[in-house]
C-alpha cells in the first residue's frame, strides 16, 4: 500500500532558456501521464502559482507566477523547429535533433525524445508546409474576394498550388529521398497518408470544388497523383531553378483537365446516343402501334 | 534448502516492506532480507562490493552467462549519444557502461568524419591536410565520461580495466555518493546509473540528485533487475537466483554471503511502475520503461525538461 500525499499539480518549469512570457498568460498543463503524479518541489525551485483548469480538486501551493509554463508537446515541436535548420548538414537524423535542441539551451540528450530515425521530425516538417500552403492559399482567396485579385482557371490555380507546395522543400531536397523512404515505413504510414490527403483536400478546397458526388474522389486522387509524380521527377531534376519539374507539371495539370473535358465528351456523347436510342425505340413502338390500330 | 528460502520470502521483516520505496521510515532499513538501520546497511553495501570487486566482471559473466554484456549495450543503443555529449556513469564502478559509452562515439564520431570528407571532394591538398590534423586529436568529438562510484576497491579495478584495454581519453574516475553527488548542477548530458540503484539506501534522493547535476533537457537512465510479471518464468527465475548464484558465488568468489545479498536486494527492489512512479517524483518528464528479457532487467528513462 503506499502513502499518498496529494501535493500540488506540478506543471513543466520553463528554466530561463526555455523562454518566458507575460506573466499573465499562462498556458494549461499537458495532459500527460506525468500530470497523475505529484511531487513537492525541493526547495530552491521557484513557487507554484494556484492551478487552474480541469482539475479544480487539487490545492495550489500558492506563491506568484513568475514563469511560463510550456507543456512538453510544444517544447518538442520547438526543437523539431529548431533542428530542421540542420537538416541539409546532418540529414533527418537524431544529430539534427540534437544541434537543434543545443540552439535552444537544451542538452543533446534532448534528441533522446524522439526516434532515433527522424520520423518525428520529418513529419513535423511536412505538417509546417502543409500549414504554410494552407495560410498562402487563404491569403490568395482573400485578395480575390476583396476584388485585389482576378480569380485564376482552375488548370493555372492548381499548377501554383502544388509548385508553391514543392518550393518549400528545395532547402532540402538533397535529403528529401531519405525522407520520402522513412515516410513509406509501416510505422510512418498512417501519419503521412493523413497528411497527404490533407493538403491534397485543402487545394482542392481552394480551388473552389464543392463537389458532393464522385467526382470528389476522381478529383482528389487525380490531383494525388500529379503531385506524387511531381515531386519524384524534382528529386532528380537538375535544370537550372527545376525548369523541367514546371513544365513537366504544366503537363500534366494540362493532361488532367483534357482527361476531364474528354470524359464529359463522352459522357455527353453517351447520353445522346442513348436518348437517340430511347427516341427510336419510342418511334418505333409508335409505329408499331398505330399500325396494329389501323 | 528450497523450503527455507520460501520461508524467508514469506516471512519478510515488517521493516523492510515500508522501507521498500527507498524512504528511511524510521531507522529500520532491509539488507537483503535483514532488516537494519540506514547506517548498518551502507557499511554492509560497502562491505559487499569491497569483497566481491577483483571478481565482479567474472561473476556477472557467469552469473547472467554473458547476458549482462548484451543488455549493457542495448542501454547503450537506447542512449545514442552524439559526440560532444557529458556522461555521469554513477555506481559506475569497473568501468562498462563508461567503456562502451567510449566506443559507441568513437565510431558516430569516425561515419560524421567520413560523411564530412565525402562532401567534400573538391578540396585542395592543403585544405584536407588541415582538416585531418583538427580532427585526429578530437577522435571522440570532446565527449567525456565520469565514472563515480561510492566503493574505492570498485574504482580501483574499474582503472585497471581501463588501462588494460587502453582507455585513456575522455575518461575519468571520481569518488562519490549516489545521494550526495559531488558535482555542481546543471552539468551533464546524460546519467545512467545501471545495476547501482538497487544497492543505494535512499533512492529518492539519490534521484533528486540525478535531477540536479542533469542540464535542462538532459537524460536519466537507469538499467537494474526488476520484476518479472510471467508466473512461470518468475519461479525458474527464482529458483535460479536462489539456488545457482549464491553457489556460483562461492565457487568463484569464494563469497556465499555477498552473493545471497545480491539477490535478496533484487526481490526487494521496487518494481517498474513503482520506479518509474519515484522517477516522476523527482521532477522527470517523459519517464518510460523497456523490459528486457520479461522483466528481469529493466531500463528506466526520464528527461529533465
Amino acid at each position: 500500500v503506499r502513502c499518498q500525499q496529494y501535493p500540488p499539480l506540478r506543471a513543466l518549469q520553463a528554466s530561463a532558456v526555455l523562454g518566458r512570457a507575460s506573466d499573465e498568460h499562462k498556458k494549461e498543463p499537458l495532459a500527460s501521464s506525468s500530470q497523475q503524479h505529484f511531487d513537492s518541489p525541493p526547495a530552491g525551485h521557484q513557487p507554484e502559482e494556484k492551478p487552474q483548469g480541469p482539475h479544480p480538486s487539487y490545492t495550489g501551493q500558492g506563491g506568484q507566477e513568475s514563469e511560463d509554463y510550456e507543456s512538453e508537446e510544444q517544447l518538442q515541436h520547438r526543437i523539431l523547429t529548431a533542428a530542421l535548420e540542420f537538416v541539409p548538414e546532418h540529414g533527418w537524423t537524431a544529430e539534427a535533433i540534437a544541434e537543434g535542441a543545443k540552439t535552444l539551451g537544451l542538452s543533446v540528450a534532448a534528441a533522446g525524445l524522439f526516434h532515433s530515425d527522424g520520423s518525428e521530425l520529418i513529419l513535423h516538417f511536412v505538417s509546417e508546409c502543409n500549414t504554410k500552403l494552407s495560410k498562402l492559399l487563404k491569403k490568395e482567396q482573400k485578395l480575390v474576394q476583396l476584388g485585389e485579385a482576378e480569380k485564376k482557371p482552375i488548370d493555372e490555380f492548381l499548377r501554383d498550388a502544388v509548385e508553391a507546395r514543392l518550393r518549400m522543400l528545395i532547402p532540402y531536397i538533397e535529403k528529401w529521398p531519405q525522407a520520402l523512404s522513412v515516410l513509406l515505413l509501416p510505422r510512418n504510414i498512417p501519419s503521412s497518408l493523413n497528411l497527404l490527403t490533407s493538403m491534397i483536400d485543402d487545394i482542392w478546397h481552394y480551388a473552389g470544388d464543392q463537389s458532393t458526388d464522385f467526382n470528389w474522389y476522381t478529383r482528389r486522387a487525380v490531383l494525388t497523383g500529379i503531385y506524387n509524380t511531381t515531386e519524384l521527377v524534382m528529386m532528380q531534376d537538375s535544370s537550372p531553378g527545376f525548369q523541367d519539374t514546371w513544365r513537366f507539371l504544366e503537363n500534366r495539370v494540362a493532361d488532367a483537365m483534357a482527361m476531364s473535358s474528354t470524359a464529359s465528351q463522352v459522357q455527353s456523347t453517351g447520353e445522346a446516343v442513348v436518348q437517340g436510342l430511347m427516341g427510336a425505340a419510342v418511334t418505333v413502338s409508335n409505329a408499331e402501334t398505330s399500325r396494329a390500330v389501323r | 534448502l528450497w523450503r527455507g528460502r520460501c520461508r524467508a520470502l514469506l516471512s519478510r521483516p515488517a521493516g523492510a516492506l515500508r522501507a521498500r520505496r527507498g524512504l528511511a521510515a524510521g531507522p529500520e532499513m532491509h539488507f537483503g532480507f535483514q532488516s537494519v538501520t540506514e547506517e548498518e546497511r551502507r557499511e554492509k553495501i560497502y562491505q559487499v562490493f569491497e569483497n566481491v570487486a577483483k571478481k565482479y566482471d567474472v561473476m556477472n559473466d557467469s552469473m547472467t552467462l554473458g547476458i549482462h554484456r548484451v543488455w549493457k549495450d542495448i542501454l547503450m543503443h537506447k542512449m545514442n549519444p552524439c559526440p560532444g555529449t557529458l556522461l555521469l556513469d554513477v555506481a559506475g564502478g569497473t568501468g562498462d557502461i563508461a567503456f562502451r559509452f567510449i566506443n559507441y562515439v568513437r565510431s558516430v564520431r569516425q561515419r560524421q568524419l567520413q560523411r564530412k570528407l565525402k562532401q567534400h571532394q573538391n578540396l585542395s591538398w592543403q585544405e584536407i591536410f588541415e582538416s585531418y590534423q583538427k580532427d585526429k586529436f578530437n577522435s571522440l568529438g570532446d565527449s567525456q565520461v565520469v565514472v563515480c562510484d561510492i566503493n574505492r576497491e570498485m574504482l580501483k579495478v574499474g582503472k585497471q580495466k581501463a588501462q588494460h584495454l587502453g582507455y585513456s581519453e575522455g575518461l575519468s574516475w571520481v569518488l562519490g555518493n549516489a545521494e550526495e553527488l559531488p558535482f555542481d548542477d546543471d552539468k551533464f548530458d546524460v546519467y545512467t546509473i545501471a545495476f547501482g540503484i538497487r544497492n543505494v539506501t535512499r533512492i529518492d534522493l539519490a534521484l533528486q540528485e540525478a535531477y540536479r547535476v542533469l542540464k535542462p533537457g538532459g537524460r536519466f537512465l537507469c538499467l537494474e533487475f526488476s520484476h518479472v510479471s510471467n508466473p512461470l518464468l518468475s519461479r525458474l527465475y527464482d529458483l535460479y537466483s536462489f539456488q545457482v548464484i549464491p553457489v556460483l558465488g562461492e565457487v568463484i568468489a569464494g563469497d556465499w554471503k555477498s552473493y545471497q545479498y545480491l539477490v535478496e536486494s533484487i526481490r526487494q527492489f521496487p518494481p517498474q511502475e513503482e520506479l518509474k512512479a519515484m522517477i516522476e517524483d523527482a521532477g522527470f518528464f517523459k519517464v518510460d520503461y523497456e523490459n528486457l528479457n520479461f522483466g528481469i532487467v529493466a531500463i528506466h528513462s526520464g528527461f529533465k525538461l
